[in-house]
């Protein structure tokens, strides 16, 4: 029964691994950055819909409203602005400090705006749960992993099915031929990354659900979704959703003998175990060779 | 052949930064329906004359015209408005989109459904490999496959000119026969040629037109047969005598 309720529970997690780690390889894929601070703006977008409910009784799904389209700017406001003035050469280098630098900025004025208190929204269906197939769920924890579902299949047919969705592969893929082709790979960048950051405004709703949130609740997300991409193949976002979903799974199930902090450790070993037999990732991707 | 001038550059002076120039007074023409060959040592500025035609590198001065019409200084949006595709060297498919994403990003400036299909059914008719392997991944073709899937993608505007930077690059023997039949094929449908090739005794068999580049100009162009039974030029450009006699075109 605990197993069951814990492999429920791993997929609920999962879903939601499995969203931000789509942002991540998005940013790796299309310009080769390491977005440090993609779990800062996770963390910026649950404590906004925190906000949004604690001041004007909001329910926290509304606050994408604001955030999803805010977020959004704010990735082509970073793509374009600072992340294009970095040099070709040394870009993966220097995104890691550039976005280090922006995930203790958000860090360091969330603490200042909202103080460093633990925070958590109480929601009228907070404490409800249904059955299913014996494990107790709470709804929370469905809606949050619906909304990651819905986000991550929208990204999946944008991707697949039109045109933006197309011109952000080709780019991806081979940023030279694409300029040829008539695409305006700029402005196709920096809408993929505003794209990216608004995958971490829906995952910081989904978090902000049924999580205690605090300014530094960033770093402990960084980790594992760094060696979800990983695992995943840098720059494959169907091998970072495999990933994320066998990820969350193990966590989720190591929990039962091993307890919550050392089940973090998965995602280490996985790390490890994916440097040292498979560098290209377990999950297809092939941009790993490149980095 | 006809005689009317589909592409020119005249008299181009271009470089890099602050560098000397690497392209000091070169030109050339490409008629309609016809291949020209740059041929060239290494360092020649074959492939600047390709940049600056393709519209990634301004020319400091000269001109550039495509039909008769002054285009100089358009980039490379603008060169496929008017007519000139230009495929890169090496391998530059998606190699992670299909065959038929690949072909139609080559329409991506086009709106009109109508004629992208029709476009579609052409480049299928010229290129067979792109029709037997329309629903597989571009990465899993092999290199002169991949060639062909770029070929095709090139000619989905219908441009005057195509622009082929070093398209037997990396390829086996077998593999370049290929490349250049479809690179006859390309003229014979219609497109005029600017090819470039280290490979210039088969480029050379292959084009109708040559143009020998030496340190940023031209150093003689003419009919490709007779270039390439000129002696000296064999001696200097060409590797040498050829091992078999030319065979006619």
């Amino acid at each position: 029964m605990l197993v069951l309720q814990s492999i429920v529970l791993g997929l609920l997690l999962g879903g939601l691994y499995a969203l931000l780690a789509a942002g991540l390889t998005l940013y790796f894929g299309i310009m080769r950055v390491v977005m440090i601070a993609h779990s800062a703006f996770l963390i910026l977008a649950a404590y906004l819909a925190w906000w949004m409910h604690d001041r004007f009784g909001l329910d926290p799904l509304l606050s994408m409203v604001v955030t999803v389209p805010l977020f959004f700017a704010a990735g082509v406001a970073l793509q374009r602005l600072l992340l294009t003035r970095l040099r070709p050469a040394t870009l993966t280098m220097m995104s890691v400090l550039l976005t280090f630098a922006i995930a203790l900025g958000v860090e360091g004025l969330l603490g200042y705006a909202f103080t460093g208190t633990q925070r958590r929204i109480q929601l009228g269906y907070g404490s409800a749960s249904l059955e299913l197939f014996g494990a107790r769920i709470a709804v929370v924890k469905l809606i949050a992993f619906v909304l990651a579902a819905v986000a991550l299949t929208s990204l999946y047919v944008l991707m697949k099915r039109t045109r933006f969705g197309w011109a952000l592969r080709a780019t991806i893929q081979h940023r030279d031929a694409a300029r040829l082709l008539g695409i305006d790979t700029e402005r196709v960048a920096g809408y993929g990354f505003g794209i990216g950051l608004a995958t971490a405004a829906i995952g910081g709703t989904a978090l902000s659900l049924d999580t205690t949130i605090y300014p530094s609740l960033h770093w402990h997300w960084i980790g594992p979704l760094m060696a979800i991409i990983v695992v995943g193949g840098l720059g494959s976002v169907p091998g970072a959703a495999a990933a994320a979903m066998v990820l969350g799974m193990a966590q989720s199930l190591l929990q039962i003998p091993m307890g919550t902090t050392w089940a973090q450790t998965v995602f280490y070993v996985a790390l490890f175990a994916t440097l040292a037999f498979r560098p290209q990732g377990f999950f297809g991707g092939r941009l790993a060779q490149r980095f | 052949m006809a005689s009317e001038v589909e592409f020119e550059l005249v008299d181009v002076v271009a470089g890099y930064g602050r560098a000397a120039p690497v392209l000091r007074g070169f030109g050339v023409a490409v008629p309609a329906g016809s291949i020209v060959c740059l041929v060239g040592p290494n360092g020649a500025g074959k492939s600047t004359v390709l940049k600056v035609a393709g519209g990634l590198l301004k020319p400091r001065s000269g001109r550039v015209l495509v039909a008769g019409r002054e285009v100089t200084g358009a980039g490379p949006q603008q060169m496929l408005a008017h007519g000139v595709s230009l495929v890169l060297q090496g391998h530059s498919v998606f190699r992670e989109m299909t065959v038929e994403e690949n072909v139609l990003l080559g329409a991506y400036t086009l709106r009109d459904s109508r004629r992208i299909a029709s476009r579609v059914a052409f480049v299928k008719e010229v290129f067979p490999v792109v029709a037997d392997r329309w629903g597989s991944l571009a990465g899993l073709l092999s290199g002169g496959q991949q060639k062909q899937v770029e070929f095709a993608r090139s000619l989905m505007v219908d441009p005057k000119v195509v622009l082929l930077d070093e398209p037997s690059m990396g390829l086996d023997p077998k593999a370049t026969s290929t490349v250049f039949e479809q690179v006859v094929r390309m003229r014979d449908a219609g497109t005029a040629v600017l090819l470039v090739e280290q490979n210039a005794r088969r480029a050379l068999e292959t084009a109708d037109l040559g143009c020998v580049l030496d340190l940023g100009r031209v150093h003689i162009s003419g009919p490709a047969r007779q270039l390439l039974a000129d002696p000296q030029l064999g001696e200097l450009y060409l590797g040498g005598r050829p091992a078999e006699p030319v065979p006619d075109i």
